[in-house]
């Protein structure tokens, strides 16, 4: 068994050795070479696994300092951490109307993100909110992502499809490979879902082109180029890479977040029994 | 004498039958060498949950409260199962043999309660009507509508997606062991393996918030809580191109004096459409519910 042992290390050592090469050389490189990318039985990219983006996009897309959470109490336990734009160019291509409905939007965070009422995701937020997801690639041809936040999910239909009969939070996921990459045509979006927790949002005119290209077999990157002439003035793009995680055991657990949220939205019709607990008066400050 | 050569003769049709049947098919695989389930599947039936008895109180399991034909389960109308078919047997509860789940006496009447007072407290409602799950093994349970299941495989997985409330279970098969106790969980936590062509999933670790069935469907079933206690047994053998038979056995000493099973079809159906089910994001039933009943309470003291 020694000489297997040897061959497995060599193999994880030249597989590191290539991978640290890659990120030498430039973030992701499309052209990456073969050995790095898993592959299925008919040789498409493997990209089955639990993945999760590591970054702050999902508190804000564009470049963003830190800065105090929005409850005192909390302290720096909910504070909002730094983080670098994920926008290529870092500006959000706003209609005038628009980057003034987002400034509204973030100022109003609490009581306008669908996120704190538990509502489904939309894309491209799914993707890189603080929660794993799935994949699951099948051997006919759909491909399944499944969200640890809210239970969200899309089936991935691969090849045509017919256009989506109604807009929905998760909207039609069609995709197709260009090569070693999966790309994701996403119609028929709501104008319910936001980009992030700065207020960052879109029509139901929305259409995006998603690339997931493996670049190592535990490391992704992610490109969307998002659309939506009610809102932008011109097609803009947003990239970062997803990881693998490599926690053992690691699945997706539950985070069925409507039970967290039914006092805060119904508590003032409950019938009152005079043994409920008080809540403490926690002092809310935002923006 | 007549009648024992026609029962024998039957008998003799229907094994022949049944062995035509295992040796003219089996399932196709995936890549990896799994039975193949994967595709687009219902559950529409006519034939009840439970056989019907006298004491039964339908209208009530339903959530009518006022005899107004207006309960907290969908009706008759979202419930048209006109052109399916029957399955071939008087209830859906094939074990105990009386087709009638052994129900214990204080989880009926916390049930009875519970949809009494639905205007209480959304904790009243059941997980359905709250948008969180229709639960395992509920969520397979026929309901009506929205019914619609999409089965996927990759190598070591099964997922089921459930049309209604968008659940996506995620079905391990490598053995790994179920999670700790810490983990008390709406759904359980699903562990599968194979056996022959028959997918067996054990689930474990419920919380004691959910209920075994949540909709109208299941009758005198409805809303019946679970406890931390509950383990659920699956067993999904496909056995025809068009047919998934779908066991399950339920066992909880807290809630039912004996375990007990329910067997049915799933249906192929490549031309179902599975729609998003956004639930939560539209629920105005606990809401008008329960400011329906504050209203109640402000007129009973005299407050207009």
């Amino acid at each position: 068994m020694s000489w297997l042992k040897g061959a497995v290390i060599a193999l994880v050592s030249a597989a590191v050795a290539l991978a640290v090469s890659q990120v030498i050389r430039g973030p992701v490189q499309r052209q990456a070479p073969d050995i790095t990318v898993l592959r299925t039985a008919d040789g498409r990219p493997n990209l089955n696994g639990i993945w999760q983006a590591v970054g702050s996009a999902h508190w804000n897309l564009q470049d963003h300092q830190a800065r105090t959470g929005p409850v005192l109490e909390l302290g720096a336990i909910l504070a909002v951490p730094a983080g670098l734009s994920v926008v290529e160019g870092n500006e959000i291509p706003y209609q005038p109307w628009a980057a003034a409905r987002q400034k509204e939007n973030y100022e109003n965070w609490l009581s306008r993100d669908p996120e704190v009422k538990c509502y489904l995701p939309g894309l491209p937020r799914a993707t890189y909110m603080p929660y794993p997801f799935q994949v699951l690639q099948t051997g006919n041809n759909d491909i399944l992502m499944a969200y640890e936040y809210a239970s969200a999910s899309r089936v991935i239909k691969m090849g045509k499809v017919e256009p989506p009969p109604v807009d929905t939070w998760m909207g039609q996921s069609a995709g197709r490979w260009e090569g070693d990459t999966l790309v994701v045509d996403v119609t028929g979006l709501n104008d319910q879902t936001w980009f992030d927790r700065a207020g960052n949002f879109h029509s139901e005119a929305i259409h995006l082109v998603e690339r997931f290209t493996p670049v190592s077999p535990d490391l992704l990157d992610y490109q969307v180029t998002i659309e939506d002439p009610k809102v932008f003035t011109r097609p803009w793009n947003i990239r970062m890479p997803l990881y693998r995680r490599q926690d053992e055991g690691v699945q997706l657990l539950e985070f069925k977040c409507v039970e967290f949220v039914e006092e805060m939205m119904y508590g003032h019709l409950r019938k009152k029994t005079g043994n409920e607990k008080p809540f403490s008066a926690a002092r809310l400050r935002w923006p | 004498m007549r009648a024992l050569a026609v029962a024998a003769t039957i008998a003799v049709i229907a094994l022949v039958a049944a062995a035509g049947q295992e040796q003219t098919w089996t399932p196709p695989r995936t890549p990896d060498g799994q039975p193949d389930l994967q595709g687009i599947w219902t559950n529409y039936t006519s034939t009840p949950f439970e056989v019907p008895d006298k004491s039964d109180t339908p209208a009530f399991y339903a959530g009518d409260l006022d005899g107004t034909g207006r309960g907290t389960g969908p009706g008759a109308f979202l419930t048209d199962s006109s052109d399916r078919q029957l399955t071939k047997r008087r209830s859906l509860v094939v074990d105990p043999p009386n087709g009638r789940v052994p129900i214990m006496e204080w989880a009926e009447e916390r049930r009875n309660y519970k949809l009494a007072h639905i205007q209480d407290d959304w904790e009243h409602h059941t997980p359905w009507e709250r948008c969180i799950t229709r639960g395992v093994p509920g969520g397979l349970f026929p309901t009506g509508y929205g019914a619609g299941y999409q089965i996927l495989q990759s190598p070591g997985y099964v997922a089921i997606v459930y049309e209604m409330i968008h659940e996506a279970r995620i079905i391990p098969l490598d053995g790994r062991p179920h999670l700790g106790p810490s983990f008390r969980l709406w759904n359980g936590d699903s562990r599968g393996h194979w056996e022959g062509n028959t997918l067996v999933v054990d689930i474990t670790g419920y919380n004691d918030k959910g209920t075994v069935a949540t909709n109208v469907a299941t009758q005198r079933v409805r809303a019946i809580p679970q406890s931390e206690a509950l383990h659920v047994v699956e067993r999904f053998t496909r056995v025809d191109e068009n047919t998934i038979n779908y066991d399950v056995v339920v066992d909880d000493p807290r809630v039912f004096t004996s375990p007990w099973k329910v067997a049915m079809p799933l249906n192929r159906e490549p031309d179902y459409q599975l729609f998003e089910y956004a639930c939560h994001e539209g629920n105005h039933a606990i809401p008008n519910t329960l400011s329906a009943g504050r209203a109640r309470d402000q007129a009973a003291r005299g407050v207009r």
